[in-house]
């Protein structure tokens, strides 16, 4: 006799699948935050008459979002950067490209076609994130459609179906089978608890049964929505045999055909034709040559009335005085660059820790996945690459780079492997999936960002304790977010709650800009 | 990954040069940008040594020390132990490096401007002294290193990192390798300090030797 579930315990239940909040409470804690973006940009004054100097540290894409407003608005801007790009952890690799890690540099070798590349670092835009979007229309970056989710890519786990991929759809089709029986099963029991209108239950016993894919006993017996054997079109479709539940119990991944393309990630993406770089050469093309390269900051003070910063140009100590600074320099390089900072505010910056991201690609040699049906979308495995994604652009054509793993918190042991290491990593993973893979794949490429130069690092971590900021955190990080001395402001996605997007990096420029414009005009009132 | 200097000579050079010439071009790029200087991207700013990456201060460190340190990291003789994590980030960047290579960064960080270090550590100074007169016969009275001895000085470092090095040594995570003979000398060394408040203690007192 099953234990009668009550009408609040039954809505819960309910909630936690198909409830809006329940989701929104999922998504972040998944860091998904999926509300639209407020245009935040703002209306910046223009500078006081001999107090429209500015420097701004890194050209991340914080940095290059200030020093465009800041030149719209009639500021003298001048950008420091010390690699030899723009785009920080925004870079795409093409052929030809020299992959700037430290102690493992790596040239592209792809063919030099303009879908052969890969976005090493950032690489999607969710509708959601307005500002990126808006810049993207201002500096004529043009967009096209980016596939996050194929319900006919794989998911692979050892612990299921005796490591035997599966199709999401099927997988998914599955799981969601089970769940509706078990939520049919409890309405039952919430009915005789506290009764529902015919209305009501009608309702809800249909909104159940489309969702599991039940048949008329609200039983589930499989699904056409897991695909056909054969069949299906001009004859009679071989429905596949349903998967029993007990199946996939022992795999971890069951969540991600509900979680992984919903807030953030959920459709629609996009990315930039050609690459995520457009987005920096975009802001490249509007600045012009206010942004220098190679010129390493080494020295930032705070004066009473100006910023003095010292940087290298051909290894020779150069100086440049402003009335402002913004820094997207990641604060972790910031105890290695000489500065005269509050104590609280140094104290601040060294509770930040450095991020870890990886990712891999490989050159295909046919775009052997359409052959599989699969066009765009993302594979799913449970092992250290965890993920492979298809190119969305491409389609068709003779080849196409595949991204061969990405792991976005962790990826500390990769970066530690070898070159040789990584490969056969993501060839001996990537074969779980596709099992020619080795002989379908060439010319590798692998990011770790814990050790790309001028880098050292992905999204900054602020929450120790796992789950948000605590209240103490929070307060390190308003610290930060006031302007040193009221002159020197870091900015980056280092500076936002919800970090590791370009949104949460031109937001944070958003707001120093909008902070420094207040001061300006109160000093001029 | 956009190469700016191949787009400065496009501008430049203007449509006379051939495309050749770009690609050429290109090649110097490369080689001048991606050199084996990449130190102070870790060790900081003319390798003040960076705290947030545990990268310690090179300038004005000796340049014996720093030549054995670069040639054992090299060598998988430091910086291959499992637990030895801040070694770890250090070995790959030394592996690639040749003696050539060596002798060039070893002139570099020779002419760095060293400034005074950050004491970051609170520990019992006084205490540390009388556990320092071990120390003293290797690394000198002031902590001034040894080179005969093959002990560096260690005033003037990061306090932060005599710190991790002390706890290392006293682990076994560093200077347990076969073919690290001065190691061996040191790690008992560390093995004689009997807790972490009596390693921030004598390091607190090699903080008051200044430099
Ligand atoms: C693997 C990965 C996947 C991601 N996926 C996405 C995604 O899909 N969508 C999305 O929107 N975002 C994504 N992001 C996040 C996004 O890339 C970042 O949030 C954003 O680019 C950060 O910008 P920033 O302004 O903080 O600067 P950063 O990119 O951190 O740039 C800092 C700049 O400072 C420079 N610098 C360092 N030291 C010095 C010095 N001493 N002197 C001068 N300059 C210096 C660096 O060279 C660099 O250019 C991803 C990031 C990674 C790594
Ligand atoms: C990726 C970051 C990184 C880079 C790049 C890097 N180092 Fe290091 N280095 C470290 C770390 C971290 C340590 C500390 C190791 C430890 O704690 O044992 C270290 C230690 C050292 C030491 C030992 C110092 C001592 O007192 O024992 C030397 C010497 C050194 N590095 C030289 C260099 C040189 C020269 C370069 C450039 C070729 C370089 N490093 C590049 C991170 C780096
Ligand atoms: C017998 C001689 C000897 C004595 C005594 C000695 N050391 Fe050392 N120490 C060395 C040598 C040799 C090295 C260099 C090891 C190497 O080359 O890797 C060293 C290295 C170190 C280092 C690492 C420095 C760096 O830049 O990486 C620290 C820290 C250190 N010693 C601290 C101490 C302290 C503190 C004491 C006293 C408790 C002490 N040593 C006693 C010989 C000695």
């Amino acid at each position: 006799m099953p234990q009668s579930v009550s009408r609040r315990e039954f809505m819960n239940l309910l909630g936690a699948t198909f409830g809006t909040s329940a989701l929104i409470r999922i998504g972040s804690a998944l860091s998904l935050m999926p509300a639209v973006a407020a245009l935040s940009r703002p209306v910046l004054a223009a500078p006081a008459p001999g107090a429209g100097k500015v420097v701004v540290l890194g050209a991340g894409i914080s940095g290059l979002t200030a020093a465009w407003e800041l030149t719209k608005a009639g500021y003298d801007v001048t950008v420091l950067e010390s690699s030899n790009r723009a785009g920080g952890r925004v870079m795409t690799v093409r052929s030809g490209d020299v992959i700037d890690e430290i102690g493992n540099r790596q040239v592209c070798e792809w063919d030099a076609e303009p879908h052969m590349y890969f976005n090493a670092g950032a690489a999607r835009i969710p509708s959601t994130h307005s500002n990126l979007l808006s810049y993207c229309k201002e500096l004529k970056v043009d967009l096209e459609v980016f596939i996050n989710e194929s319900k006919t890519a794989w998911v692979q786990d050892d612990a299921m179906l005796d490591g035997k991929p599966i199709r999401n759809a099927e997988l998914s089709t599955n799981v969601r089978g089970f769940l509706g029986e078990l939520f049919a099963k409890s309405f039952s029991s919430a009915q005789l608890d506290e009764p529902f209108t015919e209305a009501e239950s009608e309702t809800i016993m249909g909104l159940i049964s489309q969702f599991g894919g039940l048949d008329e006993d609200m039983l589930y017996k499989g699904s056409s929505r897991a695909g056909y054997v054969s069949g299906g079109f001009i004859n009679h479709g071989v429905q596949k045999d349903m998967i029993a539940f007990k199946n996939f119990m022992k795999s971890r991944m069951l969540s991600l055909t509900f979680t992984a393309n919903e807030g953030e990630t959920g459709p629609m993406l996009m990315q930039p034709v050609g690459g995520m770089d457009r987005v920096p050469a975009g802001f490249i093309r509007a600045l012009g040559d206010r942004v220098k390269y190679e010129t390493p900051v080494k020295s930032v003070k705070v004066k009473d009335s100006s910023v003095e910063v010292v940087y290298l140009r051909d290894g020779e100590p150069q100086t440049i005085v402003a009335d402002y600074c913004f820094n997207c320099i990641p604060a972790h390089f910031m105890s290695g660059i000489e500065h005269n900072f509050p104590a609280e505010y140094v104290h601040a910056m060294k509770y930040i820790r450095r991020g870890e991201a990886m990712k891999g690609a490989f050159q295909a040699k046919e775009r052997f996945w359409e052959k599989e049906g699969i066009y765009g979308g993302i594979s799913w495995v449970n092992a250290p690459i965890r993920q492979l994604w298809y190119p969305s652009h491409g389609i068709h054509k003779d080849k196409g780079v595949i991204l061969a793993a990405y792991d976005f918190g962790g990826g500390m042991n990769y970066t530690r492997m070898t070159q040789e290491e990584r490969v056969e990593m993501l060839l001996s993973q990537g074969e779980k999936v596709h099992p020619n893979y080795r002989q379908l794949v060439e010319k590798p490429i692998t990011i770790a960002w814990h050790r790309m130069n001028h880098m050292l690092g992905c999204a900054a971590r602020w929450g120790r304790s796992g789950g948000g900021m605590t209240l103490a955190e929070e307060e390190l990080f308003a610290t930060l977010q006031q302007p040193a001395f009221g002159r020197h402001y870091l900015i980056g996605d280092q500076m936002a709650y919800h970090g590791a997007w370009q949104e949460s990096a031109i937001l944070s420029a958003h707001w120093a800009l909008a902070d420094m414009d207040q001061r300006v005009r109160s000093a001029a009132a | 990954m956009k190469k700016r200097n191949l787009a400065v000579c496009g501008i430049v050079l203007g449509a006379l040069v051939s495309v050749e010439a770009l690609a050429q071009s290109e090649a110097q790029v490369d080689d001048h940008y991606y050199n084996d200087r990449y130190c102070t991207t870790c060790h900081g700013a003319d390798g003040m040594g960076s705290e947030g990456i545990s990268a310690p201060r090179l300038a004005g460190m000796e340049e014996w020390y720093l030549k054995r340190q670069l040639e054992n990291f090299r060598a998988g003789i430091r910086g291959t132990h499992e637990m030895d994590l801040q070694g770890r980030e250090m070995r790959p960047m030394a592996m690639p490096l040749t003696d050539a290579s060596i002798a060039d960064l070893l002139g570099w960080i020779g002419s760095w401007e060293y400034k005074p270090t950050q004491v970051t550590l609170a520990g019992d100074a006084s205490a540390g002294r009388t556990l320092y007169a071990t120390c003293a016969a290797c690394h000198g009275d002031a902590a001034q290193g040894n080179e005969a001895l093959g002990a560096p000085a260690l005033a003037g470092q990061n306090d932060w990192y005599l710190v991790t090095q002390l706890k290392n040594f006293k682990s076994g995570y560093r200077g347990s390798h076969a073919d690290d003979k001065l190691g061996a000398q040191m790690a008992p060394m560390a093995g004689a300090l009997a807790d972490q408040a009596a390693i921030e203690n004598v390091v607190s007192y090699i903080n008051t030797l200044g430099r």
